[in-house]
């Protein structure tokens, strides 16, 4: 009963974030069909903006989530004005887009390191508040980053699902050539699901920083979970990739604490991820996906 | 009689040739099938931890060179049948599958390597290998060991051509290019591609496995990304459809880098810790993009049968 209310609370609060950025990840995968690897450098660099912002300008932790997500979702956007809708200009094929977001990850994960240097940076906040939840002591940092996560899907999931924008990005996914002959202008919408995505993905970095350290490995560590949930709960929609997040951080405590080793922990969820790929099996349905 | 020679130049001519290497082998996955493996660090570490293992923690009854031959053939077993794993895997999963799989493979390695530490020697990693054979110097042991491995990536580049001029070559294309046509016209898609990634696997278990002697001590930092993408970027770079592309592209890229720069720029020394190893992943990473942007099939450009049938067509 322990271990199950410490995984409940642990696997909520502490990767809760891993939601966040799987939601932001899952808005693009399903909306644009791209598998975007330098996904994992924008939540890379929302903690380094997050950090920049909390050193520079003596701001709290709270206050450099907003510039932190603000400029994430801009270098978001900024990386599919320059690199990605080109590329969909110049009809690259799905295989050479994920290998160009492969190199575009390499590119800004390297050269990130010439702007904020290259030794591991911490954020200069004092030690969260503690609270007992079922037993279990949580920072509030913690509990910040589920309040967000709660609150950022419910309004992600009513914006695209009910509000006209929303509707708009559906049928952009759906149709693009019938969207612009009813009115929608692509590239205006195109550009706000890229710049949601980076929003999503810069706040999951800065509550990643703050947790622990900023580095550039910081995203990457983060990507094939986030890959994983979203390629086995994005079937369900937006939806399915928030339960298959919160259950995989729930499983990830919960192994954690029984294994006494993160890494076991991740190697069990990786191997069980592809055993349910494989048995599910996605013959070659790129159409699936939006 | 190498006095013309350092130990800079060797070890970046031996990454260059195992690059390649690696290179050619992608090339039967990315540029033939069309099968992009994230995850080539992973079958390269499997490999090289599999032969390490066996070498330092067996007591074997013989010693060198039945031993590195023995443990060798473990290492490249071990990546083979890995590969064919993963292979069965992602059969029959589409390119972001593709991606989820082989990246992580390369993950669970690098966590095997890390937290099994009684074998691997985790992260305090494992030394204790050494050439198969004495010859001399270091630097003379170390000379020989990159003409061998030259002759097994020249063995590796022959497999290649061959393979791009058998009905096995041309299964792999027309799986590449169209894959559930080849399967309603009766091929046997699912075995071709096990036999793909079982042999690809196993020829970079090989080449990780000669690293480990090369370097002869195995640590988890070097499991990182950097070896699929120097290979991965060697490939585009030259032509990811052609037999030379690897060769060509790794030259101009792991080349400059590891001989050129390391060996002849005159660069402030401090340079070499960090910013010159940060510099060369992002220009690698920045290569991909601009290539398969602006020149998707690289310097090398397509196939020559391709370019014949748009000949005879017109195009």
């Amino acid at each position: 009963m322990e271990l199950i209310a410490q995984s409940l609370v642990i696997g909520l609060t502490e990767h809760a974030p891993l939601v966040l950025a799987a939601i932001g990840f899952a808005l693009l995968y399903r909306l644009t069909g791209l598998i975007n690897v330098a996904y994992a450098e924008t939540i890379t660099l929302g903690a380094y903006f997050g950090m920049w912002a909390n050193t520079t300008f003596g701001l709290d932790f709270y206050t450099v989530l907003i510039p932190a997500a603000v400029m994430a979702g801009l270098v978001s956007v900024v990386t599919y004005l320059l690199v990605f809708r080109p590329a969909k200009q110049r009809d690259v094929g799905v295989l050479e887009l994920i290998i160009i977001s492969f190199g575009l990850s390499i590119f800004l994960r390297h050269g990130l390191q010439f702007i904020f240097g290259y030794p591991m940076r911490f954020f200069d906040v004092p030690p969260p508040d503690s609270f007992f939840v079922l037993g279990v002591g949580v920072g509030s940092f913690r509990l910040v980053a589920l309040a967000s996560v709660l609150v950022l899907s419910l309004a992600l999931y009513l914006f695209i699902q009910r509000s006209r924008t929303g509707l708009q990005i559906r049928a952009l996914a759906s149709d693009e050539s019938l969207a612009q002959v009813s009115g929608i202008r692509p590239l205006a919408v195109t550009i706000l699901i890229w710049f949601i995505a980076g929003v999503a993905g810069g706040m999951a970095g800065a509550f990643y920083g703050v947790q622990s350290s900023v580095a550039p490995l910081l995203g990457w560590r983060q990507f094939l979970f986030i890959l994983l949930v979203v390629l086995v709960g994005g079937t369900w929609g937006l939806g399915g990739v928030i339960v298959i997040g919160i259950l995989t951080g729930i499983a990830l405590a919960a192994m954690t604490l029984s294994f006494d080793q993160t890494l076991y922990a991740q190697l069990v969820l990786i191997v069980g991820f592809m055993v349910i790929l494989k048995i599910r099996g996605r013959r070659l349905t790129e159409t699936a996906k939006v | 009689m190498l006095d013309w020679l350092d130990a800079f130049l060797i070890f970046g001519l031996f990454e260059v040739v195992m690059i390649i290497g690696l290179g050619l082998l992608l090339h039967l996955e990315l540029g033939l099938a069309r099968i992009a493996n994230f995850g080539v660090v992973g079958f390269w570490g499997i490999g090289m931890y599999a032969f390490g293992v066996a070498y330092i923690q067996i007591d074997w009854p013989f010693g060198d060179p039945w031993q590195f031959l023995v443990c060798a053939a473990i290492g490249t077993v071990v990546a083979g049948l890995s590969g064919l794993l993963v292979g069965w895997l992602i059969a029959d999963l589409d390119t972001d599958g593709v991606l989820m799989g082989t990246l992580g493979f390369a993950t669970i390695v690098l966590i095997l390597a890390t937290t099994e530490d009684d074998l691997t020697g985790g992260a305090r990693g494992l030394g204790g290998l050494r050439f198969p054979y004495d010859i001399g110097t270091v630097k003379e042991n170390e000379f020989l060991w990159l003409v061998i491995l030259s002759a097994v990536v020249g063995l590796i580049l022959a497999f290649v051509r061959l393979v791009h001029r058998s009905p096995y070559g041309r299964l792999l294309i027309a799986m590449g290019s169209n894959e559930a046509l080849a399967r309603s016209l009766g091929k046997p898609t699912f075995r071709a591609k096990l036999l793909l990634f079982g042999l690809a696997s196993a020829g970079m278990g090989l080449l990780g496995a000669m690293y480990g002697v090369m370097v002869r001590f195995l640590e988890v930092a070097n499991l990182g990304v950097d070896i699929t993408l120097a290979a991965m970027v060697g490939l585009v770079l030259g032509g990811t459809a052609r037999v030379w592309g690897a060769v060509v592209g790794v030259f101009l890229t792991v080349g400059l880098f590891d001989i050129v720069i390391q060996s002849y720029l005159p660069l402030p020394k401090e340079w070499y810790t960090q910013a010159i190893p940060v510099l060369r992943e992002a220009v690698f990473g920045l290569t991909l993009i601009m290539v398969l942007l602006f020149r998707p099939l690289g310097i090398l450009g397509a196939m020559r049968r391709d370019r014949l049938m748009g000949r005879i067509h017109g195009r």
